[in-house]
């Protein structure tokens, strides 16, 4: 099946410092990384602050540009940013961030804001909009009497709700999820999962979901990514990624999700910090940290291997699969 | 219970009359880890700002808290100041606001080695190297000259557990201290904590929203649920068979790492807001069992064996939440 959306071999170089005279260092934040999203499917994106997972969404959505690379959406290259192809094509592509509160306008009514979509790209006649607004609250489960209502009366989880109900207005074929449900507390977070699920289901929309919190990424992905310092490291089916993780990186950040009743596990522990991405370690940018490390890791960078299973993983360890640790 | 280290008994909270603690009733044993768990606003870190008098004045406190024989309610701010960074210290999510970011990370532990242990001069730099290699900060000797912004979230929080370490506290209460850390360094962070209380022996309260991390650091486990504690039980016991529905619910509600996956059974509702409390217990309106005897008043905590209490009147019903497998209605 072809692709909903492509990025293929997509980087985007940041320059930082440098201030008058200085020239500054180049940042690769998001460093050659190629995936696709199927339609109705959702892509998940995981990864620790700084790995270039949110950058990779805006790059999805062509917020940014990227410096390499092509990002492609139905086949066809994505519009330059800001020009009148590229506004209406947003219309089929739409972001949530983590932060209801800051999405949404406080002035303006949950009905105003739902219907503002609808206004920017001319869908339908003024009693239509209404009706459509009217679906929209009831897909997300919020109540008739809150579209009235403004952002401060409704409670975190309650905004999330509106804000996706804003993003669903023009009936989107994308929707970019950053973090969309970490400000909000567990009680709560399930609910927004499940109504996701139920969205997909109901409207065949595909998702790209950002998040830290792997728990989450296996439970609504159909195909996760994992993320360091720019580079997807590790890609496949979430089931088989999380049960048996191919790259030690994955393997660690798997190993330290503390989870109740499973206490002692044995842990691995990660020596050190991610490295600033402007002073990117020779070969794998993962060699000083991993506990798998062997010479060859400092001097090379790994290519991307295919394993049996169809995952796809950057590490000199899965190109010999044998000696992948268990 | 004599051998308590800090006893808390009935405290109460209200800000500007709503109230936003009733009736916290916590100890916490000599060297023991005590984790607390809810949702935003619950009152697990209010909790502590009462205990330690760090409540803004317009805050109402009633109850005791005792610590040893001492009543901190209502105690001098000239003791209080003994006891915050002394015998308790307390940290929080975000160490880069509590550091001064116009002093070196050196000088700042310096000043709590004076303040709480009288130390100064080359004695106190040299115990502040020694601190800063216990926390497990890299050639402490150099990096004590540092500042704030020269480090990472990971070793700010680590030179903060330092200057808590300071006045060798016998408890340290830790607000949330990995929540705004990457997973990686969160695990440092957690095997650092449980590190220092094997060395040292102090009691650890840790305060969280994340079930994984308190199931894993800590002896007793607290679920606070809309300003009271709703259920109180070994660690292990807890997370093994949770008896009230609400402790039952948050943990049917969290995603799984391994296994088939399944769809998640959410609470429905949300939080009751604090001035708008329902009549009995606070989590009936959400509550798939509750009857209309919930609505009568607020359960009494009850003892159901083995160090396990619960404030509900229809207690353990294990799989209450995840057997139900058709939607559930939220009672209006």
């Amino acid at each position: 099946m072809m692709p909903l959306l492509r990025l293929d071999g997509v980087s985007r170089v940041y320059r930082t410092g440098g201030g008058m005279f200085g020239r500054g260092s180049l940042v690769r934040a998001v460093d050659r990384v190629s995936l696709d999203v199927a339609p109705g499917q959702t892509l998940g994106i995981v990864g620790e602050s700084g790995c270039g997972k949110s950058t990779t969404g805006r790059l999805a959505l062509g917020l940014e540009a990227p410096d390499e690379g092509s990002v492609r959406f139905r086949d066809a290259p994505l519009p330059a940013p800001g020009t009148a192809p590229w506004r209406a094509m947003r219309r089929d592509m739409q972001l949530v961030f983590q932060d209801p509160l800051g999405a949404l306008d406080r002035r303006l009514t949950i009905a105003a804001q739902i219907a503002e979509p609808l206004d920017i790209h001319g869908i339908g006649g003024k009693s239509e909009r209404q009706d459509r607004v009217a679906a929209l609250l009831r897909d997300v489960g919020l109540r008739p009497d809150q579209a009235a209502q403004h952002p401060h009366e409704l409670s975190g989880g309650q905004r999330q709700r509106a804000v996706l109900a804003r993003a669903l207005a023009t009936d989107p074929a994308l929707l970019v999820c950053d973090e969309p449900i970490s400000a909000l507390d567990v009680s709560i977070q399930a609910q927004v999962v499940n109504m996701l699920a139920d969205i997909q289901a109901a409207r065949g929309v595909a998702l790209v979901f950002i998040s830290h919190d792997l728990k989450v990424v296996r439970q609504v992905s159909h195909d996760v990514a994992v993320m360091y310092l720019g580079r997807v490291v590790e890609r496949g089916d979430p089931d088989i990624v999380f049960a048996t993780p191919a790259h030690p990186y994955t393997q660690a950040l798997i190993s330290a999700v503390p989870v109740p009743g499973h206490r002692q596990r044995a842990r691995i522990v990660l020596q050190g910090e991610p490295p600033n991405p402007a002073n990117r370690p020779t070969g794998c940018a993962f060699h000083p940290r991993c506990p798998q490390a062997m010479p060859r890791c400092a001097a090379e960078d790994p290519a991307v291997t295919t394993l049996p299973d169809g995952r796809a993983v950057a590490c000199h360890l899965a190109e010999t699969p044998s000696r992948i640790a268990a | 219970m004599t051998h308590n280290l800090v006893t808390i008994r009935g405290l109460g909270v209200a800000f500007n009359g709503v109230p936003a603690l009733r009736g916290i009733d916590l100890d916490v044993g000599k060297g023991e880890a005590v984790g607390l768990v809810g949702e935003s606003g619950s009152g697990k870190s209010v909790t502590w700002l009462a205990a330690l008098g760090l409540l803004p004045a317009t805050a109402k406190v009633s109850g005791s808290v005792t610590l040893g024989h001492e009543e901190l309610l209502g105690a001098p701010p000239a003791r209080l100041d003994a006891v915050r960074g002394g015998r308790i210290a307390m940290i929080f999510q975000d160490p880069v606001s509590a550091l001064n970011p116009v002093h070196r990370i050196g000088k700042q532990i310096e000043e709590a080695l004076r303040l709480h242990r009288g130390i100064t001069g080359a004695a106190a730099r040299a115990e502040a190297i020694r601190l800063l290699e216990q926390v497990g900060i890299p050639d402490p000797r150099r990096r004590i000259d540092i500042f704030p912004h020269e480090m990472s979230g990971g070793q700010n929080q680590r030179v903060v557990i330092a200057m808590a370490l300071a006045g060798q506290p016998e408890l340290l209460v830790a607000d949330e201290p990995t929540t705004a850390l990457d997973a990686t360094i969160q695990a440092q962070i957690l095997d650092l904590l449980r590190r220092l209380r094997a060395e040292t022996g102090m009691a650890l309260v840790l305060i969280s929203h994340d079930l994984g991390v308190v199931a894993d650091m800590c002896d007793r486990v607290g679920v606070t649920y809309a300003g009271r504690i709703v259920e109180q039980a070994p660690a292990d016991r807890l997370f093994a068979a949770p008896a009230h529905p609400y402790t039952a619910g948050l943990l049917a509600a969290l995603p799984e790492l391994d296994g088939p996956r399944r769809r998640l059974a959410a609470i429905p509702g949300f939080v009751p807001e604090p001035w708008a409390m329902p009549p009995g217990c606070a989590f009936a309106p959400r509550c798939p069992i509750a009857s209309a005897l919930c609505d009568a008043g607020p359960p009494p905590r009850a003892s159901i064996g083995d160090g396990h209490e619960v404030a509900c009147l229809q207690p353990s019903t294990p799989g209450v939440f995840a057997a139900a497998s058709t939607p559930m209605t939220v009672r209006a």
